[in-house]
């Protein structure tokens, strides 16, 4: 069977179409990065999908593979499969089945001029040069033909020359699955609809079929994810105890490295605010979680940790996949704040939780004030009740926007208003705020290795946000004797940056090093002991 | 999921070559899994980590903070990459035995 590249252009029949592969990525077709990353030979690589993983699973559709999603074994098990997807598709079109999202998934349906103002703007498209399968328009436009053939209905000759036709069949449906978690959702593409068309949230309607109808996942958001924080209390695994113990570590460390006695405060009733990081904060960036004990502790505010199920863990990947699971989660935080009878929840640094809980969960949350981090932090730092050294942090800095936090709900000023005072050699990555580049790692990526995944979302998703962050300090010194900061006030864009930091060596070769908001506000605090930043322990 | 053999020993390991039952770890299955790491040799200073890391896992049925695993072998970050390249969460876990670290870590 041929394999289908980029000299013969892709045409809808051909998603359809049986064949080895759909699309291919070459290390040429991407463009080349700054240096001294342009050279192609020095570079780690992209592995292959093994031929037993494409021997048992799908794999048709590119050259890496998410879901690992078994072959049907039998005609008939295909057969179930389609039916299945094709009720699922018309739950989709539904109002008692999916009130959350109909309306604005019709009129993306529905609306679309294909005038192809918004495929410019897709990170991916542009990285994999401008492969057809990877257009944000090519995704939406096979839902678009499923949705007016079998929901709108009309098999005149007119309709399919109008709409254009497709054929269902478990090619299709396959593909198109793992077609879904080949964009990160950063919705970059709807910002430039001129009538608001919005890929993304078509992605996720897509994911969001084979989860509920198929249970068809990406098994690191839902089983070891949604489903691992709703029995254990975090998608991390770790239980109570182990965040206790941890949160132990942390208060003394930040003492010995801070001087300040620092004690996380648990479970107290009637507290001003309820603090609700992202789990992997307390594993993989403590500093982050410290830093908001010392700021709160030294602010005078009232403040708890939840030790309840999800209590201590903000993710919520529902938002990257399914509605169900979404409610489940946002639910329990709301459960948790309504019985310590807080004032408001304070969201950690983290993009998704802060849409989560801030945004999309607002009819369930509603009754709880809830505040996002950014403007916390810009509060504290102008509060007048700190005082600050900004030459403490006499060092390249940028910023990195979180898609969700930045386009998606517009805090775009406050984190930069904090670095502009306390960040003397802050400068901005180009586009920046609502025009950002996504780290790569978006809608839930940054936790995704399977297969070759890791090659592929360094790479190509990657790789706007490396081409950004090298330019952002392309007027300091270039060696790893010059510390270079990336600010990234989201968990899930420091898991990807520092993947894209390990993948190119860019700490040993360039100096690049990452971390959140929180901890140049308490490396500038003048009571504080000297280099709480330590780039030795980064 | 597949089977990763290495001399005399055979094992489950998921996509990314972590142990898929922790219960069968031994010091050969150690040796078999840093192999898959580039690191040919376990010294004393590597049996430290992964003592460390097994001793914790079994406590706590999780891997421990780096910071904490940092301040409790001695060993500065740096020292942890020398001793496995891909580092404490993919490497030394993965060769003391761990299961893939999950959620946003």
């Amino acid at each position: 069977m041929p394999v289908a590249t980029k000299t013969k252009k892709l045409t809808f029949k051909d998603f359809s179409n049986p064949s080895e592969q759909l699309a291919h990525i070459d290390p040429e077709d991407l463009y080349p990065l700054p240096p001294p990353y342009d050279k192609l030979e020095d570079q780690p690589g992209f592995k292959q999908l093994t031929e037993e993983a494409r021997s048992k699973f799908e794999a048709s559709l590119d050259d890496t593979m998410v879901l690992n999603i078994p072959k049907p074994e039998s005609k008939e098990e295909e057969e179930r499969l389609v039916k299945l997807f094709r009720s699922g598709l018309e739950k989709l079109f539904t109002r008692e089945n999916n009130w959350t999202f109909l309306q604005p998934t019709t009129l993306s349906m529905e609306h679309c001029a294909r005038c192809q103002s918004c495929i410019k703007d897709c990170p991916i498209y542009e990285a994999s040069g401008y492969n057809e399968l990877y257009r944000p328009t090519y995704r939406a436009e096979i839902l678009r033909r499923l949705y007016f053939k079998y929901i709108k209905g009309g098999n005149s000759w007119w309709k399919k020359f109008n709409n254009g036709d497709i054929e269902l069949n478990w090619t299709l449906i396959s593909r198109l699955c793992e077609l879904s978690y080949r964009c990160t959702l950063c919705r970059r593409c709807a910002q430039s609809c001129p009538i608001g068309v919005d890929n993304g949230q078509l992605t996720r309607e897509i994911r969001k079929l084979f989860s509920a109808e198929m249970g068809i996942t990406a098994k690191d958001l839902h089983e070891k994810g949604s489903v691992q924080q709703l029995k254990i209390g975090s998608s991390t695994g770790m239980n109570d105890i182990v965040v206790k113990d941890n949160c132990d570590f942390i208060d003394e460390d930040m003492e010995e490295r801070t001087g300040i006695k620092i004690k996380t405060i648990w479970d107290k009733e009637g507290a001003d605010v309820l603090l609700i990081h992202n789990a992997g904060e307390f594993l993989a960036w403590p500093d982050n979680p410290g830093a908001f004990a010392l700021i709160l502790q030294e602010m005078g505010i009232s403040w708890t940790l939840s030790s309840d199920i999800a209590g201590y863990d903000g993710v919520n990947y529902g938002l990257f996949y399914d509605d169900v699971q979404l409610a489940r989660v946002a639910m329990k935080h709301y459960e948790i704040a309504k019985k310590l009878k807080v004032k408001k929840i304070l969201m950690g640094e983290c993009g998704h939780l802060t849409k989560a809980m801030g945004v999309t969960g607002d009819r369930l949350t509603q009754a709880i004030p809830r505040e996002n981090a950014m403007t916390f932090i810009e509060n504290v730092v102008f509060s007048g009740k700190l005082s600050f050294d900004p030459e403490r942090n006499y060092f390249p800095v940028t910023l990195h926007d979180p898609c969700n936090m930045v386009r998606s709900m517009g805090i775009v000023e406050p984190q930069r208003r904090v670095l502009r005072y306390i960040a003397p050699k802050f400068r901005e990555m180009h586009p920046h705020g609502v025009r950002n580049y996504c780290c790569g790692g978006g809608s839930g990526w940054a936790i995704m290795s399977q297969n070759n995944f890791l090659d592929w979302r360094i790479q190509v998703s990657g790789r706007k946000k490396f081409e950004q962050i090298l330019n952002a300090f392309s007027n300091v010194d270039p060696g790893p004797e010059t510390p270079k900061y990336v600010c990234t006030p989201c968990s899930n864009c420091k898991g990807q940056i520092r993947d894209l930091f390990d993948y190119y060596g860019a700490k040993e070769k360039s100096g690049l090093y990452y971390a959140g908001l929180i901890e140049l506000v308490v490396n500038a605090m003048t009571n504080v002991k000297e280099n709480f930043i330590d780039f030795e322990m980064m | 999921m597949a089977q990763f053999a290495w001399e005399e020993i055979s094992i489950e390991v998921d996509e990314d070559g972590f142990m898929q039952e922790p219960d069968e770890w031994s010091e050969r299955v150690a040796l078999a899994l840093a192999s898959t790491e580039g690191v040919s040799e376990l010294t004393d200073e590597h049996w430290k980590l992964v003592n460390y890391l097994r001793e914790y896992y079994q406590k706590f049925g999780i891997a421990p903070m780096i910071r904490k695993l940092c301040k409790e072998t001695g060993f500065p970050l740096k020292k942890v990459y020398e001793l496995f390249p891909s580092g404490p969460a993919k490497g030394a876990c993965k060769v003391a035995g761990l299961a893939k670290p999950t959620g946003c870590v």
